[in-house]
């Protein structure tokens, strides 16, 4: 019984790690590959790193290693994908061909056409005032 | 049991191997960065299998130590690309 849940979960887990890294190699873009290589952690290592707990019990001194681990993956790896996601787009990598809109260069735009507006206002009431 | 760890340790190691090519690939460094991380996140759960594999649990602290160093690395990279220090 024991060993049937440790086999289905590392399934799990190997099944999800190697979609991850098929998707990080055949991937067009830098952003579709950090969505890939979070999704290889959190549902790739997450089972399999439960399924040593399983397999080992819960009191053993592999199972408060592993959680940990967990944890600490479960807590950094959004962090991490997050700063290099952003890192990224600010050095200007560049998009895939095929990618439908930028909602970041968007808002920019309209903040700056926002910003230019209020200046022309504020010019048109100085000449007013003169 | 001890089978199968050993299975499972082998098969993160493959699956590791195929983002190393991405690591070699890859044409901006950032894609190195998340290939990189990657397999770091592999290597840590082979070396816990292999750990349960050969019942010495000194190597558990290795892993620990690769899980969690690897983002830190991941960080400090992402932000000297966003100094633009590198």
């Amino acid at each position: 019984m024991k060993t049937a849940i440790v086999l289905v979960l590392a399934c799990v887990g190997l099944g999800f790690s190697l979609s991850g890294a098929v998707g990080i190699l055949r991937m067009p873009d830098l952003y579709c590959r950090i969505q890939c290589s979070s999704k290889t952690i959190t549902m790739g290592a997450l089972p399999a790193l439960i399924a040593l707990v399983v397999g080992e019990g819960v009191l053993s001194s592999y199972s408060s290693r592993a959680l940990l681990t967990a944890f600490v993956l479960l807590l950094l790896n959004p962090a991490a994908s997050h700063a290099l996601a952003r890192a990224a787009y600010k050095t200007g990598v560049p998009m895939w061909n095929g990618a439908v809109r930028d909602e970041a260069a968007e808002a920019r735009e309209r903040r700056d056409r926002e910003r230019r507006a209020d200046q022309d206002e504020n010019q048109n009431q100085d000449q007013e005032e003169d | 049991m001890h089978t199968v760890y050993g299975a499972l340790a082998l098969a993160e190691i493959a699956i590791g191997a195929l983002v190393v090519l991405r690591l070699a690939l890859g044409p901006t460094v950032a894609d190195r960065i998340v290939a990189l991380n990657t397999v770091c996140t592999q290597a840590a759960l082979s070396v816990f299998f292999y750990a349960a594999y050969t019942d010495r649990s000194i190597y558990l602290d290795v892993a620990i130590w690769f899980a969690s160093f690897s983002y830190l690395g991941a960080i400090v990279f992402a932000r000297y690309l966003e100094r633009e220090l590198l």
